[in-house]
């Protein structure tokens, strides 16, 4: 193997792949980056055995070949070399890569590319397209409230179901349930449904934040793993499986009270009460009161703690129903606070021991469902 | 106004209450903490067993050797948490400002409140006789400036004693007093003060402070405080505790899994019942274990929700149990498991796992059913093996330690 390539395009690759290296592992070799001519260009790959990624950077080869080494060894020299060429070359008899730029060498022990465990391949399978921005804020509404205790392992994954022209992603932790619909840039042949780790759905959304095409998504006829291929590069994921809640009879049918108020003032209310609920169990209590003939309704947003003390907010709402008592999780509206784009949301209560409801106003493709605290008022 | 602190301090707590109990024992030399054979220490030793040597945190096997005739009583820690709950409302009628320290010592504000009994010195003989009528206990009481001296006036007048040191003369009543009587002086600090030659408290009080401080660290300027009688530091109740355990030692080192196991559901449920009781929830689970050999580990895990479940505490402890066993070779001596990080009771709902809402509605029928029948009366399948090893008393099982066992 003997090739050249350019310091930064070497750099940008490694980082790409580097997010998918082993950090605690049985399996040694899946601590290494491997690099690999593929026609005019080197190929680098890491895997997990859960997700692989494979990058592919220009080059100019002159003679084929490919090798394993130690990614974070590899990925910390190629960084603090200057922005010039690389010179890469193997000796096939020490396995030893030699690196040479301007006027550094190294060279690095390797270890042979045919022990490195085989990226799966995702051929045939239903095939679509998504676009880059859908997609991105698909994962971003969701993979939050995905679980990240393996107790129910499902659960740490995002359900994806493709269904003609549409893409519904759900997540839950068992104690808030998110649910997001975006469009397919390419329709599906047949229905399909499966789980997407959510730790893959992550990095995804981190590859594709410099993409501007729209992401091809390839699943395996037995639903084994999923490809998603970007420009220049491909991500491998394995998919979990089992069975995802019947996640829909979650969602309430109705409500008793329904509150429209700003998300920027319900976010702002709602970190000022966590400050005051942070060494609780970060309870942070809901009072929704209807406004009268002339005066408007109000949301009140407190927090306390027998130590420190206690933070009452108020917010003005448009309050539909009877007064209602509730509370939360402080975190659990802040994350899905934090995401939302829209300038109001509604929430629906039924009851303070039933899950309430948050919806954006304006926009009908997303909805989060969260558990109250059961709290003495 | 100048402070006026008293230290009440009730004399051989645990054995005066055995021989309120049966006066037969008055007079003799009585020892709480176990059979002379078992493995556990003298918990409160009689004055006449004081005698022969006999002290608080010495081994029983010990205790027997040095006095074969000394009477021992398993005791039991209910009987000793009455007494102490009627000693510290005496002492409340008395003063607001209540710092109980154990179960059997308190240090009570009376500034100001003398005037009501004429003086300090009555205030204190009307507390003592209190005391004396409603609980035939016997109390020792130091009156001081400061808590310091006021402890130390208190050992001092042991047993029912009374000993005021007048506002000023702090510092001349410790001098001649030797140092390991001044609290906070350990065995370490004795002998490293007795070789520097500095034998009275009154030798320690003419140190300088810098030569404290490069002998002791930080702890030099506290050392030069007391040892002047200087203490300005306030009676306060105390605050809600931050965590709550249960341990026990075993009879004999044990390997034995399953006994393990139902001692860590025991003593998990204690725990358990313990939190509900005071409307806690807890985020971190602590297992200890002390191996044959006196090496003493803990292991803590942190939960994403707060749980009062006896069934999450066992689950999460047996986890750690299981990674520690596998790790060491040895038998285990002692074996305990605490929560903390409390909170207040407030509880995530789960809208997929209905088991939680079930637990909780088990927990609170067994609570119920225990309070009103002793904790033994409900057990579940892994205690009921204890039965054949420990003998129960209504309260739960009397472990190694009886006069502990809460």
């Amino acid at each position: 193997m003997k090739l050249s390539c350019l310091q930064e395009n070497l750099d940008r690759g490694l980082n790409v792949v580097g997010r998918a290296v082993a950090i605690r592992t049985t399996l040694p070799i899946t601590n290494n980056v491997l690099l690999a001519t593929d026609q005019s260009r080197l190929k680098l790959a890491a895997t997990n055995l859960e997700m692989a990624i494979s990058c592919w950077i220009g080059a100019k080869v002159e003679e084929e070949g490919a090798i394993t080494v130690p990614a974070r060894l590899l990925s910390e020299f190629i960084s603090s070399l200057p922005s010039e060429k690389v010179d890469i070359g193997l000796s096939p008899q020490t396995k030893t890569l030699g690196l040479k730029c301007a006027r550094f060498e190294a060279r690095i022990s390797g270890v042979d590319a045919k022990d490195f465990p085989p990226i799966p391949k995702v051929e045939e399978g239903i095939a679509t397209k998504v676009e880059v921005e859908a997609l991105r804020q698909g994962i971003a509404h969701v993979v939050f409230a995905a679980a990240t205790e393996e107790s129910r392992p499902v659960l740490t994954g995002v359900n994806a179901e493709f269904d003609g022209d549409l893409l519904t992603l759900a997540a839950a932790d068992g104690f808030r349930l998110a649910v997001y619909k975006l469009p397919l840039a390419q329709p599906v042949s047949q229905k399909t449904e499966v789980i997407i780790p959510a730790r893959t759905l992550a990095e995804l959304n981190r590859l594709v934040a410099e993409q501007e095409e729209a992401v091809e998504i390839t699943v395996n006829p037995d639903k084994g793993q999923a490809l998603f291929r970007l420009k220049d590069i491909e991500l491998v994921s394995q998919l979990i499986q089992g069975t995802f809640p019947n996640y829909a009879q979650l969602i309430p049918k109705s409500y008793n009270t329904r509150a429209v108020i700003s998300v920027a003032d319900f976010l702002r209310a709602t970190k000022t009460a966590s400050i005051f609920a942070r060494d609780g169990s970060g309870i942070v209590r809901l009072v929704v009161a209807p406004g009268g003939e002339m005066t408007p309704g109000k949301v009140i947003v407190s927090a306390r703690s027998e130590e420190i003390g206690d933070d009452v907010g108020e917010i003005d709402a448009t309050v539909e129903g009877e007064e209602a008592k509730i509370a939360f999780n402080g975190k659990y509206l802040t994350d899905v606070l934090s995401v939302l784009h829209e300038a109001q949301v509604a929430l629906e209560t039924t009851n303070p021991s039933s899950p309430g409801v948050i919806r954006p106003v304006g926009v009908d493709n997303y909805l989060h469902v969260v558990m109250p605290m059961f709290v003495q008022w | 106004m100048a402070r006026r602190i008293m230290h009440i301090d009730l004399d051989a707590f645990f054995v005066s209450v055995e021989q309120v109990e049966n006066p037969q024992l008055k007079g003799k030399p009585v020892v709480v903490g176990g059979r002379p054979q078992g493995r556990g220490v003298v918990a409160s030793a009689s004055y006449e067993a004081r005698t022969f040597g006999l002290r608080a945190g010495m081994p029983l096997t010990t205790a027997s050797r040095l006095c074969p005739q000394a009477i021992f009583i398993q005791g039991s820690f209910p009987k000793y948490r009455d007494a102490s709950q009627r000693f510290m409302a005496i002492l409340a009628d008395f003063s607001p400002y209540l710092e109980p320290m154990g179960l059997d010592e308190a240090y009570l504000d009376a500034t100001g409140f003398e005037s009501i009994h004429g003086s300090t010195h009555q205030m204190a003989a009307k507390i003592k006789q209190r005391i004396k009528d409603e609980l035939g206990l016997t109390a020792s009481v130091g009156i001081a400036g400061g808590k310091i001296v006021a402890k130390v006036a208190s050992e001092l007048s042991k047993p029912d004693g009374l000993l005021e040191v007048a506002a000023g003369e702090e510092r001349s009543f410790l001098a001649p007093l030797p140092v390991a009587r001044l609290p906070g002086i350990g065995k370490k600090t004795e002998q490293k003060l007795n070789s520097l030659s500095i034998n009275t408290i009154g030798k320690l009080s003419t140190m300088s402070l810098s030569a404290l401080k490069s002998h002791f660290g930080a702890s030099g300027e506290v050392l030069h405080r007391f040892a002047n009688g200087i203490d300005d530091r306030e009676v306060k109740p105390p605050a809600a505790a931050k965590s709550t355990s249960r341990e026990t030692t075993f009879g004999k080192d044990t390997r034995d899994r399953s006994l393990l196991k139902s001692t860590l559901r025991y003593l998990g449920e204690r725990v358990g019942a313990d939190l509900r009781q005071r409307g806690k929830r807890a985020r971190c689970i602590t297992l200890k274990l002390r191996y044959a050999d006196f090496t003493t580990i803990t292991r803590r895990h942190t939960l994403a929700q707060t749980t009062d479940s006896d069934q999450t505490i066992f689950d999460t402890g047996l986890g750690l149990l299981n990674k520690a066993l596998s790790e060491e070779r040895q038998a285990v001596r002692l074996i305990g498991i605490g929560v903390s990080e409390l909170v207040e009771a407030g509880k995530q709902l789960d809208m997929l796992d209905t088991s939680a809402r079930r637990q909780e509605q088990l927990n609170k029928a067994i609570d119920r059913i225990r309070k009103k029948y002793g904790f033994t009366a409900i057990q579940t399948g892994r205690t009921l093996k204890l039965k054949d090893i420990f003998p129960e008393d209504g309260e739960g099982y009397t472990l190694q330690t009886p006069s502990l066992s809460r």
